[in-house]
């Protein structure tokens, strides 16, 4: 597969993963130093760990990515807005916040566009990056291009396709070109997750539109890099 | 119909793209069935409450839900924010990585802050996810359950690797004795599996195959 990317710009589309719920201080301490050693763009971790983590990355410009509502998107928005609040307080840099599907799903597009911006507008008081996750794998062609066009005007910092918590129901090729073309020259960019564990599905999801990879394999991904094009 | 059965149930339906039809008819078949409560989403308390005003059907739902890996500030948040909209029973899930850790504070922070948010307002119930977990660490956790006033232990959240087991319901009864109750959920899908959790000392029974269950029961 061609590659147009350096190692290192590779390295700052990653948000190098651990949500396992089981995860412990050692696991953390390893995801933060791979993630210091490749240059990757942050760690993201579930709220729990962010303290750990804050105090291992300081100073060393690795960021600190947490889920909202993660993985079922299932909260109101009052809790939402709580947890975005409170994960931002404790040390994370950037918020990927799950939609509420089923009002999706109902089209209740008010909804939607409501709960992006009052969360958004938490991001942008604090300097945080906001990415709405979209769970592809319950949606629409429609669904998906439904939540783009709302982005559009909204301008969050990122759509993203997945939480990587649904076995098989991660990124998708067509699912990121479908969100980059509905995306159009909103400037909002998308970030693709979920069952991207090689150098191959990295570069076919950058192909596509992607400029964020969400994946536990950042490790792995890097030194396959190296090993094919250094 | 058999009542008694229906009387142990958490009616659940948990899947994030459930329609608001569902919760309708999830609602109107707790209602008709006389199931102990249905067992819903947070932004779902709301709706499940107005349907089930006056009926003696419970709102019940989660937080920290399915990861547990949230802070004790966020479950705490949750669970009084699902008070105010109407729920009375409140499923948390463990912080399970603190709990292979052994940072037993923390364990037990977490729960507390849950039970003191809703200020008697709600049954909690804490999720161990056992099968995360050793033997003696799902005794262990029950132990701190008890200590921090939760009034059920349950077993999975249905959402990870495997569901209840008879075993480990009869472990967890063993370690709570009659101080919490123990809620079996995960996997069970007949009447069969129903009557051997409860035999194992589940006094309620968390599953999405309710209707299935109680109509096996009356054949």
């Amino acid at each position: 597969m061609e590659c147009n990317v350096t190692l290192k710009d590779l390295a700052g589309m990653i948000d190098n993963t651990n949500l396992k719920v089981d995860v412990q201080k050692e696991d953390l301490e390893k995801l933060c130093r791979e993630s210091i050693e490749y240059g990757f763009k942050s760690v993201a971790v579930n709220h729990s760990s962010i303290k750990y983590c804050k105090k291992f990355l300081a100073g060393t410009g690795v960021g600190i990515v947490t889920g909202i509502s993660y993985p079922l998107g299932t909260n109101t928005l009052e809790e939402k807005l709580f947890e975005t609040k409170h994960t931002i307080e404790i040390g994370a840099t950037e918020i990927d916040y799950v939609i509420n599907i089923s009002e999706l799903r109902a089209k209740n597009y008010d909804y939607m566009k409501k709960e992006m911006e009052e969360i958004l507008k938490v991001c942008r008081q604090n300097n945080v990056l906001c990415k709405v996750i979209l769970e592809t794998y319950y949606l629409t062609d429609d669904e998906i291009i439904a939540m783009c066009k709302i982005a559009s005007e909204v301008k969050p910092d990122f759509i993203k396709t997945s939480t990587g918590q649904i076995q098989g129901g991660g990124a998708k090729v067509e699912h990121v070109r479908l969100i980059k073309e509905a995306l159009g020259d909103s400037g909002v960019q998308v970030k693709a997750a979920g069952g991207i564990r090689t150098l191959d599905d990295a570069l076919q999801m950058i192909e596509a539109g992607a400029t964020r990879l969400g994946t536990s394999s950042g490790t792995k991904i890097m030194e396959e890099y190296m090993e094919r094009f250094n | 119909m058999n009542t008694k059965l229906a009387k142990f149930i958490d009616h659940t339906l948990l899947k994030p793209e459930a329609t608001s039809e569902q919760i309708e008819a999830l609602c109107k078949e707790a209602k008709e069935y006389g199931f102990a409560s249905v067992c819903i989403n947070p932004c779902r308390v709301k709706l499940a409450s107005e349907l089930l005003r006056d009926t003696d059907v419970k709102v019940c739902t989660v937080v920290g839900f399915p990861l547990g890996a949230t802070t004790p500030e966020v479950k705490a948040f949750e669970a009084a924010n699902a008070v105010e909209n109407g729920a009375s029973e409140v499923d948390m899930v463990m912080n399970i990585g603190a709990m292979k850790e052994k940072d037993y504070d923390l364990v037990e922070r977490d729960i507390r802050a849950v039970v003191e948010a809703v200020a008697g307002k709600a049954v909690v119930k804490v999720i161990l996810e056992n099968c995360l977990l050793e033997k003696d660490e799902i005794k262990k956790a029950c132990e701190i359950c008890v200590k921090a006033g939760a009034d059920f232990v349950k077993t999975s959240t249905g959402f990870n690797k495997s569901g209840a087991t008879v075993e480990d319901v009869k472990l967890m009864k063993e370690a709570v004795k009659d101080k919490a109750g123990v809620k079996a959920a995960g996997g069970i899908r007949d009447m069969v599996t129903a009557k051997a959790m409860i035999e194992a000392g589940a006094s309620r029974l968390g599953t999405s195959s309710s209707i299935k269950i109680v109509s096996e029961m009356e054949d």
